[in-house]
């Protein structure tokens, strides 16, 4: 080691002198040129860490003249050496440190391997750029790089059939060549339909089933079975989509993004950002007739009475406000059909009078698609029936939504959505900085101010629950496109500002200015989406709008109509408000509704929006839409809803997939359900391991005996037979096959590889509405009506772990053992409030940590102390599980729950067997299938 | 794949004898050397990784014989030695450190190029060298400050200034500890200090 000179990195030799598309050789090396590269390169890496990893050194002789020993030279040596060491840890990290195109963030992962400079962030541009100079690396575009198999395929063929199309047309187009010139300049001015023939307008076919748009020639063959979200080109990039063999609910859906996202989507719903879905899948029908007679309707499918009638609902009924609610069939049994929203148009003109009962209005219900065709026959043999007469109109593909969650909301709506009417008023375009907040502005005059105006003063707001319940916002926007890329709002910095907010959301002026939305209006749809600009004329304007500025907005612009509402709960909780809210800390989320058409350009915006707490908006699938419905303690229609029609649907189709995951194991590494210990000497697990055993829950002790033959003698006739004794018909014969374990039967099942159509839905298995559930819960002589079934309605519950464990789908859930006295009382002394010991510190559910030097008496009361602490989950004293009559529900959902920071469920009992429980009547045993092991926890219902 | 874990030990040469080291006390009248900066000399010009390794490779082979020097010979390397602050790095696997320890420490003299007596502390031990080498940049930046110390003080003695400020009282409290030979890495005083040192 030379003195004073710190070790050199090798690539400090540069200089291109070819242009061959090989990594040049190390330029510390280069009497090496063999043909072997692969070895070079690995010993030029480790080459490269030892250089960095060797420290520089000072001999005696440089750090002291002449040998002398004085305190100067002394304090330089040492300097010396401090400076040396610090280099070499710096440098020997480094040398480990990765490529640049490496170390972009996770949210960029997508352009790691892209191989070009311009796609890393600009910070390590510059960085990127020397490595691909150093090694050689071709940049490559999308424009050049060479097709992959398929898609050279595909290349091919688009190029034979542009070819043919080319000809065709050139063929047609040669008789009338005058008409050609003309067609282009509906591109320039959009807005300007007036030419001398009059597209004709379509007429809408009411009571018919709509069909999905006809897609793109491109992408005609990808939609046959389903139909493409209207973002379905943004998310198929970034996210894992459904199977294309096996489409949901006919639509390609998202389910999860392709980077990693459980805890990134918590964090952006809950503390920091913004998380939107395009949830373009939920169906819409509109209703269209005199008020009580859509009304009528409603209640004849069991809508209650309070939420349509009442004084509270005159909000409702005015258009101001969205419901929630449950909606039955009407025929006996009256099965529960799913939690539908639905939105009234504002009274034209804002005229409530007399004159007005005779008007006909409108009515949006939007339904999850699972649940769609059940709902769409009942509303149609309803509104045949209805009198005066009620037009329906399926509004599938004509209304497109998108919900967004998250602190951030509100703010990234701000900057995607300009009010046209501001536009039209002041007609200035202005540019970012004014949309925020208008200080200046008071809100005396509300009924001066437009919808438009009032959503611009929202800015500021990070949790829309702080608006009125269920507040809703309709107004028409101008096309994101003309200020895209969105720009950062001004948000309100001072107090008189927030005043003004909290103000705003408390006196809610939106209630005396909200016009009839045109969202509503089939035209205003139909227009908006036929005179959207072509992305060319777009860019044609904003290159002649002034730098920096956005263009300015004409009053020929396409106006979209939006329909903007919070929704502050998942599924209708009203009637609960003694009970507390589960989790009041998860913000409400926004729902906005748009033309089909019109969603992408929205979503592009919102997708682009830079928060001003840093970063944009995640995207993210149908898992995450779960999940976060999951943390708030919240049913998920229609997973959480096994009851319904859906949710059985949803359940099957869960049960075959874990079927299938089971059985794709070897022997040895799965769990064996029949040999799973369940305490009192019993052997096998109680139903089917792989699903939520409803049949076997509700047939009772009937199959009590068959499980037991089943399972124990391993004999398959008396198995199918018990199973036809005690199923319903159509379902024993996939009872049998999936009924415990035995390869013969597997192979059987492997073997019928038909398209999978679940089994119908047990007759009796109803899901109870919450209001229902806790009038049942509040008094034992509270009275259902007659038709529903009690012994076997189920309710959905959310349940809380009392002591430690995750709860996973599919578990059981026991009540507290009713006729073992014994077993009851061990149970009981498990329930925290019951121990000794109540606030401690240290490890959860264990006694507190002794200090190191704790003297001799404190250890001793210590061993006492654990002497009588209760039994630990595998200790031997452990209460055993309680037995099958005890059995009350399965878990649909469980995981660990971020916000709560513990494991928590939704899952559904038999509300008849939790209805008389005694003392601790919420509290529950929970099992995960295939345990033997139960843990302690709690429900309530949601 | 299982990890070949190593021990880094972070030892110090020290030479007792000023008559044959190569660092002597300037000869100035005046321009006393303070005791700290006496006590930690600079290792004389052929004393290298090399000779260190061969010190260590002989100790051990006559403390524990071909035993000893099996174990510990296929990872023994000196990662570091400072000639100018005699302070080296000394890697071994983790299961033979102590043997090595213990060769050091019966070491006496350094082998015959050099043919200096000598004492080598071991002053850390730990698992990867970045701690060795953070420790390293510790006891520097302390030898640093006690050298400016004591410099400050004996020139102040030196021109009859009573300059009694806290400083001084801790290098003379330094001297006493440097007397006994011994540092306590874990002396409260030091980590104050060293508190003091980061703030500044």
């Amino acid at each position: 080691m030379a003195p004073g000179r710190p070790a050199q990195s090798p690539h400090d030799s540069g200089g291109g002198d070819n242009n061959s598309k090989k990594r040049k050789d190390a330029p510390t090396n280069p009497q090496h040129d063999g043909p072997n590269k692969r070895p070079r390169q690995h010993i030029d890496q480790r080459q490269k860490i030892r250089i960095a990893r060797t420290l520089s050194t000072q001999t005696t002789s440089a750090a002291f003249q002449n040998g002398a020993l004085d305190v100067s030279s002394f304090v330089k040596s040492r300097a010396y050496e401090i400076q040396a060491l610090e280099n070499g840890l710096q440098r020997s990290k480094k040398a480990l440190n990765e490529r640049a195109f490496q170390q972009v963030p996770k949210e960029l992962r997508r352009r790691t391997a892209s191989h070009n400079v311009k796609r890393v962030p600009k910070r390590l541009r510059a960085r990127a750029g020397r490595e691909m100079a150093v090694d050689n690396t071709p940049t490559v575009t999308a424009r050049r790089r060479k097709p992959s198999g398929h898609m050279r395929l595909r290349l091919e063929t688009v190029k034979k059939l542009r070819a043919l199309g080319a000809k065709r047309k050139a063929e047609k187009d040669k008789p009338k060549d005058a008409s050609v010139s003309e067609l282009p300049a509906k591109d320039v001015q959009p807005g300007t339909i007036t030419t001398a023939i009059k597209p004709r307008t379509p007429k809408v076919k009411k009571s018919l089933l709509a069909t999905p748009p006809v897609p793109k020639a491109k992408f005609r063959k990808r939609q046959i079975h389903k139909s493409w979200l209207p973002t379905h080109l943004y998310h198929a990039k970034r996210a894992r989509m459904t199977a294309p063999s096996a489409p949901l609910w006919r639509f390609a859906v998202p389910l999860t993004p392709t980077a990693k996202s459980y805890r990134p989507t918590h964090r952006a719903s809950h503390d920091r950002g913004a998380v939107a879905w395009d949830m373009s899948y939920i169906s819409t029908i509109q209703l269209e007739g005199r008020e009580s007679s859509v009304l009528g309707m409603l209640k004849a499918m069991g809508a209650a009475e309070e939420d349509l009638s009442g004084r509270k609902a005159s909000k409702w009924r005015a258009g101001l406000r969205v419901l929630e609610a449950f909606l039955y069939e009407r025929e006996s049994p009256h099965e529960l059909i799913a939690p539908v929203t639905m939105v009234w148009c504002v009274y034209a003109n804002g005229a409530e009078s007399v004159e007005a009962e005779g008007r006909k209005r409108k009515v949006l219900l939007r339904v999850h698609p699972s649940a769609f065709f059940q709902l769409w026959e009942e509303v149609l043999r309803l509104a045949k029936v209805a009198k005066p007469a009620v037009s329906v109109e399926d509004l599938r593909f004509e209304i497109g939504s998108l919900e967004i969650t998250g602190p951030g909301a509100t703010e990234a709506l701000l900057g995607a959505l300009w009010p046209s009417e501001t536009v039209s008023a002041s007609n200035s375009a202005s540019n970012a900085a004014t949309t925020g907040m208008d200080v200046d502005t008071t809100l005396d005059t509300p009924r001066s101010e437009s919808v438009g105006d009032i959503w611009q003063k929202l800015a500021g707001l990070t949790n829309p629950a702080l608006l009125p319940q269920n507040a809703l916002l309709g107004f028409n926007v101008q096309d994101p496109r003309l200020h895209h890329p969105p720009r950062t709002i001004a948000l309100p910095k001072s107090d008189a500002e927030q005043h003004q907010l909290l103000e705003l959301s408390a006196s809610w002026p939106i209630d005396a200015a909200q016009k009839s939305c045109d969202i509503f209006d089939g035209k205003a749809r139909h227009l908006a989406s036929t005179t959207l600009p072509s992305q060319k004329a777009v860019n044609r304007r904003k290159a002649l709008s002034p730098p920096g500025e956005y263009p300015q907005a004409l009053p020929k612009d396409p106006r979209m109509p939006v329909l903007l509402y919070s929704a502050s709960s998942a599924t209708p909780t009203n009637s609960s408000k003694s009970r507390q809210q589960p989790k009041s800390h998860n913000g409400g989320s926004w729902t906005l509704l748009a033309p089909w058409k019109c969603l992408p350009p929205l979503w592009y915006s919102l997708m682009y929006y830079p928060l001003s707490t840093g970063q944009q908006p995640r995207f993210a699938g149908l898992d995450q839409k779960r999940q976060l419905a999951f943390e708030a303690g919240k049913p998920w229609f229609p997973g959480d809803f096994p009851g319904t029609k859906a949710g059985w649907e949803w359940e099957c189709e869960d049960r075959r997939r874990r079927e299938g995951e089971w059985r794709k194991r070897p022997r040895g590494k799965r769990v064996g359900y029949e040999k799973v210990e369940m305490g009192g000497g019993k052997k096998g697990e109680v139903g089917v391991g792989w699903a939520c055993d409803w049949e076997r829950l509700l047939d009772g002790p009937a199959v009590v005996e068959e499980a037991a033959l089943g399972v124990v003698e391993d004999d398959m006739d008396v198995d199918g037979v018990a199973a036809e004794k005690a199923g319903d018909g159509a379902g024993s014969a996939e009872k049998a096959g999936e009924d415990t374990v035995k390869p013969a039967e597997q192979e059987k099942a492997k073997e019928d590889a038909v398209p999978f159509q679940a089994p119908p839905k047990p007759s009796q298995l109803t899901q109870l509405s919450t209001r229902q559930a806790l009038a049942l819960l509040a008094s034992p002589e509270a009275k259902l009506p007659t038709h529903i079934n009690l012994t076997s309605a189920l309710v959905t519950v959310r349940l809380t772990l009392l002591t430690r464990g995750v709860p996973q789908p599919c578990a059981r859930i026991y009540r507290l053992p009713t006729d073992n006295a014994d077993l009851r009382r061990q149970w009981l002394a498990l329930l925290p409030s019951n121990l000794p010991h109540k606030k401690q510190k240290g490890p959860k559910h264990a006694l507190p940590r002794l200090p190191k030097d704790a003297p001799a008496h404190v250890v001793q009361q210590r061993l006492a102390q654990s002497l009588l602490e209760p039994p630990r989950a595998g200790e031997d004293k452990y209460p055993a599980c309680p037995a099958e009559e005890d059995l009350v529900g399965f878990i649909t959902t469980g995981n660990y729950d971020l916000g709560e920071g513990q494991g928590t469920g939704i899952g559904s009992l038999l509300l008849s067997r939790v209805r008389d429980g005694g003392e601790e009547r919420n509290g529950c045993i929970l099992r995960s299938a295939g345990t033997g092991l139960g843990r302690l926890a709690r429900w309530e219902v949601v | 794949m299982v990890r070949i874990k190593h021990r880094y030990l972070l030892i110090n040469i020290l030479y007792p004898d000023p008559k044959s080291t190569s660092g002597r006390p300037a000869t100035k009248p005046g321009d006393e050397v303070p005791y700290t900066v006496q006590f930690r000399r600079p290792s004389p010009d052929r004393m290298d990784g090399g000779v260190l390794t061969r010190l260590i490779r002989d100790g051990v082979a006559e403390l524990y014989g071909d035993y000893g020097s099996g174990k510990v010979a296929g990872s023994l390397q000196v990662k570091y030695f400072s000639q100018a602050t005699s302070t080296a790095i000394v890697r071994v696997s983790r299961d033979y450190y102590r043997l090595v320890w213990a060769a050091l420490t019966f070491a006496t003299r350094l082998p015959n190029p050099v043919g200096q007596s000598c004492v080598i502390q071991v002053v850390r031990v730990s698992g990867t060298i970045r701690k060795s080498e953070e420790e390293a940049i510790r006891r520097a930046r302390l030898s640093i400050r006690r050298a400016e110390a004591a410099a400050k003080s004996s020139n102040a003695a030196t021109a009859g200034l009573a300059a009694a400020t806290p400083q001084l009282l801790s290098t003379e409290d330094d001297d006493a500890d440097m007397i006994n030979g011994i540092e306590d890495p874990d002396d409260p005083r030091d980590i104050e200090e060293d508190l003091d040192d980061d703030e500044g």
